[in-house]
């Protein structure tokens, strides 16, 4: 298993940089993986897209539809870009450290 | 490039045979002719060629494969290779596909003309590792040489001795995932050699023998399903929360009443899509909803864990799997007592469930089984829907499922849709049958691991890429929107990554999506255009 260190501790992850063990997230983990896509700061508007994701993650055992995420934040797709440079499944489900979406989707 | 021989695959186990080079891959089209304006392909890092086992052609589709610490660990590994090739010539343990894998180890003539139909070994610029009678002449020697008395003596005297060492079977099984199973080659076969078919049974030999299998097919792929009803990770709760949300949303959008229907005993069609849809692709089921109410079609979704994604990864890599989640399908819509099943818009899907499975539905689980393609027909030239054509007055293309198309010879009723609904449709060639794989047949398309996409994108959907930017070689730049109809979801998620990885939609005005949605944003009733172009 790859391992990646996130502001200061050491965490299992896939291949892709993506947390394997959900519970151990902060928010310090959020900053750190924002940092290395080179967002140095986290602003109401990523917390609130991220807390959804991750509430609805604990709550569904999935990522929500993109089409929930839109809705639930107000953010469109291009806003959803700019704020997550690799968009809603690569970079916000990642610093929500939450898994990869897998399975046709 | 380097020629490669048969009798590399055994040797230095730790160095990759080939490395993949961009300028060595056949040209695209412009904008898309310049390596330097590319992404690229993401190498692998000094950390994961030392993790893990690295030695084909510097991709990696599985992260899991064990490397071990010694050689008595290796040559465990090497024995459950060889039960397993002695398995798969075995009746007992192979009834389900001893007797084409025979014939196709049988009569390969060596003529090579396979080769030239492969749209991966074409796009790679002809890379011998890629040749579809490269994996499949080194698993035949294996064979000859294990599998049959005096084999070994045989195989020394005649000078075609493989050795099966931890490198062959390290390399056989990435190998195994450099194929779409697509059957081009079995087509162009004069002997009708069915090379994909040798490929997926040395996968199922990896898969049932030594647990080797791709993370996406099987742990997260058909035991999830079994389990929790989804490979997605969708649950019966999540998946009907889904849709309700998805009804009002497109109520709003289209003013019309989107009801989908949950669980209707006795209805006359159980429809299955596959699941990822819903998520990625809500237009589809969505479109699936309007049309069958639109019809007055007596139809129900199934809330069953497994009924609401037809999804049927064991075809790919293991016969166990296989039954097991067909049998599932067929044992939902028998307690449904529905009349018949009609399968999404999902290409292995058909395969799996309407031919391979036939021989374990048998007795009350025999419920007919409807092709979309055939369904959506019925539906359009029903005479219950008013269309308008003009509304569909943009560039079309067709994309073929191998497995519909190809596989099943489904090939006209998609499109006498098409040509009725849409007024500037038009072919790629070649088409129908002797079609492009997508690049992400086989299961490809879902397998994501470490830097396999990049492979995806680059090799295994370059020929369809490049046929599909021909197509609309007459409206290239971005301000004509074109359509790209791929009516599986599979090849739709791997048409989503290719036009990312190239920048398609904003460098050339091109989206993907299914025949369903084609087949809504034309009807008369629905006054808002369907399809959206922009996601905004």
């Amino acid at each position: 298993m790859a391992q990646m260190e996130l502001a200061g501790n050491t965490y299992e992850v896939d291949e892709n940089g993506f947390m394997q063990e959900t519970s151990r997230w902060t928010e310090d983990v959020a900053k750190a993986y924002a940092k290395l896509e080179k967002v140095n700061e986290l602003t109401e508007e990523h917390w609130k897209a991220l807390n959804y994701l991750r509430t609805y993650y604990l709550a569904n055992g999935i990522c929500p539809m993109i089409r929930r995420l839109i809705k639930e934040t107000g953010y469109n797709l291009s806003k959803l870009y700019q704020l997550f440079p690799k968009g809603p499944a690569q970079s916000a489900c990642k610093w929500a450290g939450v898994p990869k979406p897998t399975g046709c989707v | 490039m380097k020629k490669l021989k048969l009798t590399d695959i055994a040797a230095n186990e730790n160095t990759p045979l080939t490395e993949l080079n961009i300028d060595e891959l056949i040209p695209l089209p412009p904008p898309y002719d310049r390596a330097g304006d590319l992404p690229g392909f993401r190498q692998l890092t000094e950390d994961q060629r030392q993790r893990l086992v690295c030695n084909l052609d510097g991709v990696v589709s599985y992260a899991g494969l064990p490397k071990p610490e010694n050689e008595a660990e290796k040559k465990k590994y090497i024995e459950q290779f060889l039960g397993g090739l002695k398995k798969l010539l075995d009746k007992e343990n192979n009834w389900t596909f001893l007797q084409p894998l025979i014939l196709s180890l049988d009569y390969c003539a060596q003529c090579q003309t396979c080769n030239d139909a492969c749209p991966v070994y074409l796009a790679s610029g002809r890379n011998d590792l890629y040749r579809p009678t490269y994996r499949s002449e080194i698993f035949r020697r294996l064979i000859d040489k294990y599998g049959k008395t005096g084999g070994k003596l045989r195989a020394r005297l005649t000078g075609k001795d493989i050795r099966l060492n931890w490198a062959t079977i390290t390399r056989l099984y990435e190998l195994s995932y450099r194929c779409n199973l697509c059957r081009r080659c079995a087509q162009a076969c004069p002997m009708g050699v069915d090379n994909a078919l040798i490929t997926r049974e040395l996968r199922k030999l990896f898969s049932q023998e030594l647990g080797w299998a791709p993370k996406e097919l099987h742990e997260k792929g058909t035991v999830l399903q079994l389990e929790v009803g989804s490979p997605t990770g969708l649950n019966p709760r999540v998946a009907i929360d889904n849709l309700e949300f998805l009804d009002e949303e497109f109520s709003e959008a289209t003013g019309i009443d989107v009801k989908t229907v949950w669980d209707k005993q006795g209805a006359d069609v159980l429809l299955i899509h596959s699941a990822g849809d819903i998520i990625s692709f809500p237009e589809s089921p969505i479109s699936f909803t309007i049309l069958c109410n639109a019809a007055g079609i007596n139809w129900t979704l199934s809330s069953e864990i497994g009924g609401y994604d037809g999804v049927n990864y064991g075809l790919f890599y293991d016969d166990v799997q296989l039954a097991r989640v067909a049998i599932r399908h067929a044992e939902i819509a028998r307690k449904l007592g529905v009349k018949k099943i009609v399968m999404g818009e999902c290409g292995h899907q058909h395969k799996a469930f309407i031919t391979v499975a036939d021989r374990v539905l048998t007795g009350d689980l025999n419920i007919p089984r409807e092709s979309v393609m055939t369904f959506l027909e019925n539906l359009v030239f029903s005479g219950k829907i008013e269309f308008d054509p003009s509304k569909n007055d943009f560039p079309v293309t067709l994309h073929d499922p191998c497995n519909v198309v190809r596989n099943l010879g489904i090939v006209e009723p998609q499109r006498r849709i098409l040509r009725y609904l849409c007024p500037q449709f038009r072919e790629m060639t070649p088409s129908g049958v002797d079609n492009y794989c997508c690049g992400g047949g086989g299961g490809l398309s879902v397998m994501s691991d470490v830097n396999f996409t990049d492979w995806k994108v680059n090799v295994s959907g370059r020929m369809k890429f490049k046929q599909v930017l021909e197509a609309f070689a007459d409206v290239p730049g971005p301000e004509v929107n074109k359509y790209v109809c791929a009516p599986c979801l599979n090849c739709k998620l791997q048409f989503r990554d290719i036009f990312e990885h190239y920048g398609a939609k904003e460098r050339s005005g091109i989206i993907c999506g299914g025949l369903a949605e084609l087949i809504v944003n034309a009807m008369v009733d629905i006054k808002t255009p369907f399809i959206k172009w922009f996601d905004d």
